[in-house]
């Protein structure tokens, strides 16, 4: 097939949505690559480098759009400068690989379905462990949070780590980071990394161990409500718990000197989290970086694409944080398109759109211009903790929706967990086992009562008391000494060396003494080799 | 030298062994616990020989009259003269041996001291029928002791040689399965229970050809038992061997009115048959399934699994370079040993690659499972001998919840034992075996020579993970080189 790289028009689009690596591997599956000239130039990935890998470079829009089987794209196709359409040059029944945002694109999805074109969107990939390497909000969301910290840096006028100089003390910054989904905790990683001191707030519970594991407190916030949503994501919540969300948002944004704020729901404008009021409160020079800002920010001061001051502080209000990072971002964002395209391909290089795969009856907005979208919708997360499921559970792993940042593998184990101990046996079950047991060793003990030599009786007490004397010492040596305890065992079974001396007593060379001498022979290996070896071992141990 | 002197040495010989053993429970008191069993030891010996040589006016014990019918006959000389040659050189060949053995090669030198005892048991039993006992006579239940005690001694040193076989790799570790071999063992058991009658039987000593062939049929019992067994199971079957050295002892001790044999045997049975319970615990299968059922033998039929979103994938294959990256990124890290690590002897580099990440401030801890490896404890010895801290070297249970907040596992030849098929998918034949949940950490790293099966010869989808990354080639190396790359990475910072 013919696939299309074209060059990204919208405003401020530095990205690119294929590297020479993905090139290089497409054209190895036996497919015809397309780039448009200059398309990855200000990613720094130049037309040479496309060539190399294999790709035939197209000098117009129009060219590659008309001739193109498979488009990827970064952006969904919009307007032209001239007034016309990217959509409208696609050729029919082609297919469109690009973020959609199907739910506020219903006009471009008229135009795509007029040209009976397949579309996938990235951005409704589903979040499930398998669909890792094909989240593209994931990567770029990752980009933007470390971008942001990065924004954040150079308009603020401190140090990020605190010092103590001869010059006095430079005091660390510390930073608050709201939401803490793959933009916030890449940004909490980040400002971590410079050596800041960071908080971080969500609604979320669950994310307050990633918080915590990444070295930043999580903000306690005590409301009755559940923060929790479908599909991982926070939801819309009540208009009281919004007041003291602000009221706490507020109080702790004054105690910083930067705010990074990450806070978006689903098809909804930003919810407004640092209030105007809020802002007059934060000590002059901070710094709010605002990544909700093209859907009105969680700060209603901030502009989007612009860096504002109101109240003695900075607001950043940039919209394309990865496209600030464009090579970096193009490799990421090409890998997960390369991803989802060879998930839509069959063995034969051709699509092979197989409904009951889970990603892709995610990611499929129209098929032949007729919409698919949206895919029936998952399930509610189930809790965090393992559900201890009964054996008959289902096999198929369920969507693992704990959490945007896809969190592991949800097919659970099924056995409970035994460790250490015997798996399957009821304890109504085992209580009957213990007493047969003890019936038959009754019965038997009584019937040698009365058959067997006293002398043999003896025996037998003195043993059976030693084994459980044995029993009990033994359950309490430590699994690491396990070794040590086999070779002392071993040397102190040596003892068998005085039956062996019984047999020499009489001093003559009879068989029975020979076989003595073996004995004993053998026996002393074992009692000098063991404790040795056993003494070697625990020095080790002790070190 | 009085009865009741020597009967009280004996008491504190059983009550230093008894503490030698409960002086293993942690390893501050371990050393204390093996000065014990060698005091004991001493103790026991040199009372014997005291009894000996001193018997006493009235002798009562079997060891006293032989002192007294040796000083009669004047061979009392020659006699200490056997003993003390034999106990001479016998020690000379055991310090040896213990000085020289490697601790990658520990199963193996257990396995063949199991073997001494067994051949000691037998040895003294045979020694013990044509040397009827002082008083008592030969009746029926020291005939019955000394057949058993043959028996068990027998199928000990034949089944310690083979396992000893199978540990160096002279022997294949596949297991050897004869058809009918259930039946096989049942006829040398319905063989063994026939002669032995006969045996009974005999006047005097004539029955020793019946003990002989007892013994050849038991002895081939034994090599039959272990050949059946695979190299994976080797951890119960050593455990499985020690035992019976420990019921030997035990049976000589019956045979010869010997209460400390007795007592010590006991001792030494239990610990093996604890340990082997334990192992069959972490391997969740019975004992009887081990021994006799042959697991690993038939080769799994991989069933197509219904249902499974996940196909089969491919390996993701990284080289140290970026194994180095995502260490030195990480903030925890678990290292998980297997057997392969032994083989390889890679466990000076693993321990060196240790110290420099906790240094750079990794937190670096060991997970061991209680299979790993061919020997109980097999893993802590290795680590021992390389010098890994033990407080960071943790067992299964203490470990297995920490998976999900850990940064990188690191598995270095190990396959079974993070199998996550044991967990999941009923028609695996590890299923219901608890494994170390490595996947469950954010990244692995699994070290391995090739894509080749592990001991049991299953798929491992762990390999074929999107979170997996394979380091292929032998573990030594790659830790080694790994090692080289952390320090220059070290250096540049």
């Amino acid at each position: 097939m013919k696939i299309g790289i074209p060059r990204e028009i919208a405003a401020r689009e530095r990205r690119v949505a294929a590297s020479p690596d993905t090139v290089a591997k497409m054209v190895e599956r036996g497919h015809e690559v397309w780039v448009q000239a200059g398309a990855g130039a200000e990613a720094e990935l130049s037309d040479e480098a496309y060539v190399a890998a294999g790709a035939r470079i197209v000098e117009t829009a129009l060219e590659l759009f008309g001739g193109a089987d498979v488009l990827l794209k970064v952006n969904a196709p919009q307007e032209t400068a001239d007034g016309g359409h990217e959509a409208d040059g696609i050729k029919e029944g082609a297919t469109l690989i690009s973020f959609v945002w199907p739910a506020e694109s219903a006009a471009l999805l008229e135009r795509l379905s007029a040209r009976k074109v397949n579309v996938f969107a990235m951005d409704a990939v589903p979040r499930i462990t398998r669909a890792q390497k094909m989240d593209a909000l994931s990567s770029m969301a990752n980009i933007a949070g470390y971008r942001a910290v990065v924004e954040a840096a150079q308009h603020y006028g401190g140090f990020f780590a605190g010092q103590i100089t001869a010059a006095g003390r430079i005091p660390p910054a510390h930073v608050l980071i709201i939401g803490a989904g793959v933009a916030g905790l890449a940004a909490v990683g980040a400002a971590r990394g410079l050596g800041a001191v960071v908080r971080a707030f969500d609604t979320r519970e669950a994310v307050r161990e990633q918080v915590q594991s990444l070295g930043a407190t999580f903000v306690d916030f005590q409301f009755d409500e559940s923060g929790e949503g479908v599909g991982g994501y926070a939801k819309q919540m009540s208009d009281a718990y919004l007041e003291a969300e602000q009221a706490l948002l507020a109080r702790h944004a004054a105690e910083v000197d930067i705010v990074i704020t990450t806070a978006l729901i689903p098809g909804r404008p930003a919810p407004v989290l640092i209030t105007e009021e809020a802002v007059t409160h934060m000590k002059p020079g901070s710094v709010i970086v605002d990544l909700a800002a093209a859907r009105g920010g969680n700060c209603p001061l901030a502009v989007a694409d612009e860096v504002v001051r109101a109240h003695e502080v900075t607001i950043v209000g940039y919209t394309d944080l990865p496209s600030r990072m464009p090579r970096q971002s193009s490799l990421l964002y090409a890998t997960n398109v390369y991803n989802l395209l060879g998930e839509l391909l069959g063995p034969d290089e051709t699509f092979n759109l197989d409904k009951e795969n889970e990603v892709i009856r995610g990611a499929i907005i129209l098929e032949g211009g007729e919409m698919r979208w949206p895919a029936p919708r998952p399930k509610p997360a189930e809790p965090a903790a393992k559900p201890a499921a009964d054996k008959d559970a289902a096999d198929k792993p369920k969507p693992s929706l704990a959490a945007p940042k896809p969190s592991a593998r949800a097919s659970e184990p099924r056995s409970s967990k035994g460790h250490g101990h015997g798996h399957g046996t009821s304890s109504a079950g085992s209580t009957r086992t213990t007493a047969i047991a003890v019936a038959v060793l009754s019965i038997v003990l009584i019937g040698l009562g009365f058959v067997a030599p006293t002398e043999f009786l003896r025996h037998l007490t003195i043993f059976l008391l030693a084994c459980i004397v044995g029993w009990h010492v033994i359950w309490n040596v430590s699994a690491a000494l396990h070794t040590p305890l086999m070779s002392v065992t071993n040397a102190i079974s040596g003892i068998i060396l005085i039956g062996g001396m019984l047999m020499v007593r009489g001093g003559e060379w009879t068989a029975a003494s020979i076989l003595g001498m073996v004995a004993i022979l053998v026996a002393a290996i074992n009692v000098a080799g063991g404790f040795l070896v056993t003494q070697r071992m625990l020095r080790m141990f002790r070190r | 030298m009085s009865e009741g002197l020597q009967m009280m040495a004996y008491f504190a010989a059983s009550l230093l062994f008894i503490f030698s053993l409960r002086g293993l429970s942690s390893q501050e008191t371990a050393g204390q616990g093996n000065t014990f069993g060698i005091v004991g030891m001493l103790i026991a010996v040199g009372i014997t020989a005291a009894a000996m040589l001193f018997p006493a006016a009235e002798p009562v014990a079997e060891v006293a009259q032989a002192g007294a019918e040796a000083a009669q006959s004047g061979h009392l000389g020659v006699a200490l003269g056997m003993l003390g040659g034999a106990v001479g050189i016998g020690a000379v060949i055991g310090a040896v041996l213990a000085a020289r053995v490697q601790m990658t090669s520990m199963p193996q030198l257990v396995a063949i001291l199991h073997s001494f005892v067994g051949l000691a048991a037998v040895l003294v039993g045979i020694g013990s029928y044509l040397q009827p006992p002082v008083h008592g006579g030969a009746d029926l239940v020291h005939l019955i002791e000394v057949y058993v005690g043959v028996f068990v001694g027998a199928v000990t040193f034949t089944g310690s040689v083979v396992a000893w076989g199978k540990l160096e790799g002279k022997i294949g570790s596949r297991p050897l399965l004869l058809p009918g071999r259930h039946v096989l063992n049942a006829v040398a058991m319905l063989g063994t229970v026939t002669m032995g009658v006969l045996f009974a039987m005999a006047p005097g000593t004539e029955g020793v050809h019946w003990l002989l062939g007892m013994t050849a049929i038991a002895g081939l019992l034994g090599i039959h038992l272990v050949m059946a067994i695979g190299g994976g199971d080797m951890p119960v079957v050593v455990s499985l061997l020690n035992s019976y050295s420990g019921w030997a002892a035990s049976a000589a001790g019956f045979m010869l009115s010997n209460d400390l044999l007795i007592i010590t045997g006991a001792l030494v049975g239990s610990s093996g048959a604890i340990l082997s319970l334990i192992m069959c615990r972490a391997m969740n299968r019975s004992i009887w399934n081990v021994v006799f059922g042959g697991f690993g033998t038939e080769q799994p039929k991989k069933k197509p699994k219904e249902g499974e979103a996940e196909p089969q994938g491919e390996v993701q294959a990284v080289e140290v370079d970026e194994v180095a990256d995502m260490l030195m990124a990480a903030r925890r890290v678990i290292i998980i040993p297997g057997y392969g690590m032994a083989v390889a002897q890679a466990q000076h580099p693993v321990k060196d690659v240790t110290t420099l990440l906790r240094d750079h401030g990794v937190d670096v801890r060991y997970a061991i499972h209680p299979v790993a490896g061919r020997l109980p404890g097999h893993m802590n010895v290795l680590l021992a001998e390389a010098n890994v801290p033990y407080d960071i070297v943790l067992e299964m249970d203490e470990i297995n919840d920490d998976f999900p907040r850990t940064d990188v596992s690191v598995v270095i030849g190990a396959n079974d034992i993070v199998n996550p098929d044991a967990l999941d998918d009923e028609s695996s034949p590890i299923y219901g075996m608890p494994v170390l949940e490595a996947w469950k950490s954010d990244k692995v790293i699994v070290l391995k020579r090739s894509m080749g099966a592990g001991y049991a010869g299953i798929d491992n989808p762990l390999f074929v993970n999107d979170n997996t990354r394979m380091l292929f080639g032998d573990a030594k190396d790659s830790m080694s080189r790994l090692l080289s790359r952390l320090r220059e990475l070290n250096d540049a910072s």
